[in-house]
């Protein structure tokens, strides 16, 4: 394997969309090369000067040049990005790294995305792989919450989530808001209104860890199987490829062995607060 | 195959090594002894002894000196490295840091059962700095330790007190006059040859056998680390222990800094004029900013990050490397600015625990 740092790309930042007041979604085309990233993995995402961050992939398009990655702005390097990259500025892109959503390995099963959150922006490019290829699949669900609806990523994409045929788009916030018409409670209050053949089910969930670790337990408690949940899970990483150790979650590596890690796989350490 | 010498033939092992390659390894340096490059034997810690307790560190003249707060990651993996330099508009020279032919010499066994570790993890996780520096290293000269301090327990995790294979030569001394050598690799015998070593007989074989075992005995706390990993693994969960045997620590990660096996890293961007170098530099997950993240903190609790450090030596390293963490220096019981000892730690979670609840 080469050096990681060496394999630093410069892409240019050809599109942005304000979706929130502190998140933005970025769409990246490399200047002079390509990548072929599937949904689930991630880029370290570089400001001169500043460092980079690990963002997840919210959108790949197929050309292997272009992607977009939705930033949150609350560290050092987002804060950055937010003040410093626009439509038109350079940035540098290593990746991608990670191991993604099984999605090719799931087909002709029913699907559930759990997204709380920018949680979310990981599953986008798995609602946009399973319209893209409707027919491999069979029932789909996804349920998608956020504190209030101002905090929805994404919203301009509803209305082709619900017209999914065969499906189930759910939406939910964490306390009433007037004029919301949708559930009221959270994400995970959701899967019990699933409608999936349980046994035959994989769920792609991404969110934080305690709404990750409740959503588990309702999956469970409705007979969903260990090792058909999928979670990805997120840790400082500072290196991307396993060097830097920060990403630890028990003995393994987020950068490395996930983000996107089998349920059963992780139980035991996802059950304690802090490993 | 023991060869019998005396600290005359240490001097002259220093001697025929330097020929080789540059010489890294402990050394007297202002009043303390360091882990870097050896200009001349007088800087050699053949006439030092240590006294080393929890959270106490002395070096006085004498004989047997054992380790310092440093260790080959001193060399092998620095505590700062340049990785690139990044211009303005992305262009990224990459910094490979070679080193050519050193040798290290008088390392512990400790510390080659370290060096062990980290060629395990880093041949899984490829890092070309910790390599680059790895490849460069053209001999090992052991330094093996007959007469331990009070904070090493090498015995209980059976890294040492003796060495059987992975260097090139090792040393035994006995005493000034008595010094036994043991060969390792080809390149050991090219040396001992050179020294014209006799063999030792087997009354001196005796004494340093006899010598190892009591090492052994006065390094074993006594729990197999079967018992230890055991108990560990079910401790995982019980917050209220963890708390308990962390409630001292003060979160300064001095353990992690002087841990010859610990190696995360923080990456930080220096700007110089219109170029930007990108350093890597040691962190350690004892510290409040490790798995900070900008929306949280992974390990926000000091117990998480105290428990972690255990684990990972003890669970983690094993199913990442194959081998124990954790080489029995005992460097973070003596470096713990409050002393906590990680024996304490682990005989109370194997109480807590142990055989007797099944």
């Amino acid at each position: 394997m080469a050096n990681p740092f060496k394999e630093m790309q410069k892409g240019i930042v050809v599109n942005e969309v304000v979706e929130t007041p502190t998140i933005k979604t970025l769409t990246i085309r490399l200047l002079n090369s390509e990548m072929k990233a599937s949904p689930g993995q991630f880029n370290m995402v570089y400001v001169f000067g500043v460092g980079e961050v690990p963002i997840s992939f919210s959108n790949i398009y197929n050309r292997g040049d272009v992607f977009e990655h939705t930033i949150r702005f609350v560290g050092a390097v987002t804060r950055a990005i937010m003040k410093s990259i626009r439509l038109g500025s350079i940035i540098g892109i290593r990746g991608p790294y990670g191991i993604g959503w099984p999605i090719k390995e799931v087909e002709g099963s029913d699907i559930m995305i759990v997204g709380g959150g920018i949680g979310f922006a990981p599953l986008r490019p798995v609602v946009k792989y399973l319209m893209r290829f409707r027919q491999a699949f069979g029932r789909i669900n996804i349920l998608y919450g956020a504190r209030n609806p101002n905090e929805f990523l994404f919203k301009y994409e509803f209305e082709s989530y619900s017209q999914i045929p065969n499906s189930r788009f759910l939406l939910s916030i964490d306390a009433p808001y007037p004029g919301w018409q949708h559930f009221v409670g959270f994400v995970t209050d959701l899967i019990k209104f699933a409608d999936v053949d349980v046994k035959n089910t994989y769920v792609f969930m991404c969110g934080p860890e305690v709404m990750m670790r409740v959503g588990v337990k309702k999956l469970l408690e409705r007979g969903f199987s260990k090792d058909k949940i999928f979670l990805s899970l997120e840790r400082r990483m500072r290196c991307g490829s396993g060097i830097c150790g920060s990403c630890q979650f028990g003995h393994m590596f987020v950068c490395k062995d996930g983000p996107v890690f089998k349920f059963s796989e992780i139980e035991n350490y996802l059950a304690v607060e802090g490993i | 195959m023991l060869y019998k010498g005396n600290e005359e033939d240490v001097l002259k092992v220093y001697e025929s090594v330097k020929s080789i390659g540059i010489v890294y390894g402990y050394k007297k340096s202002d009043n303390e002894i360091k882990f870097d490059f050896i200009s001349g034997a007088s800087e050699l810690p053949l006439d030092v002894t240590t006294t080393q307790r929890p959270g106490y560190y002395r070096i006085n003249a004498g004989f047997g000196f054992v380790h310092s707060f440093q260790s080959p990651k001193n060399f092998l993996y620095p505590p700062r490295t340049d990785i690139a330099i990044v211009t303005e508009n992305l262009y990224v020279e990459v910094l490979e840091n070679n080193i050519k032919s050193v040798v290290l010499f008088g390392v512990k066994p400790c510390d080659l059962a370290a060096i062990r570790v980290f060629d395990e993890l880093f041949a899984s996780n490829f890092n070309p700095y910790y390599f680059n520096r790895r490849r460069g290293i053209a001999g090992i000269v052991v330094e093996e330790c007959l007469y331990p301090s009070e904070t090493c327990f090498c015995g209980s995790v059976g890294t040492g007190p003796d060495v059987t294979d992975g260097f090139d030569l090792a040393f035994a001394r006995i005493d000034r006059d008595f010094v036994l050598f043991k060969v390792g690799s080809s390149f050991g015998k090219i040396i001992v040859n050179k020294l014209r070593l006799e063999r030792a007989n087997e009354s001196d074989v005796g004494v340093y056998r006899k010598l190892v075992e009591e090492a052994k005995k006065k390094t074993s706390i006594g729990i197999s680390v079967e018992d230890m990993q055991k108990a560990l693994s079910i401790s995982i969960p019980n917050e209220h222990l963890w708390r308990k045997l962390s409630e001292k620590c003060l979160g300064c990660a001095n353990c992690n800094m002087v841990c010859p096996t610990c190696f995360c890293t923080e990456i930080v961007d220096e700007i110089e004029n219109d170029r930007s170098r990108r350093i890597a530099q040691w962190i350690g997950c004892l510290s409040y900013i490790y798995g900070l993240v900008a929306g949280g903190h992974f390990r926000k609790e000091l117990y998480t990050r105290y428990r972690h450090f255990v684990l990972h030596k003890f669970l983690f390293y094993p199913k990442q490397t194959g081998l124990l963490g954790c080489v029995g220096c005992g460097r973070c019981i003596v470096w713990c600015p409050v002393g906590i000892d990680i024996r304490e730690t682990i005989k109370s979670v194997v109480n807590e625990y142990g055989e007797k609840h099944g």
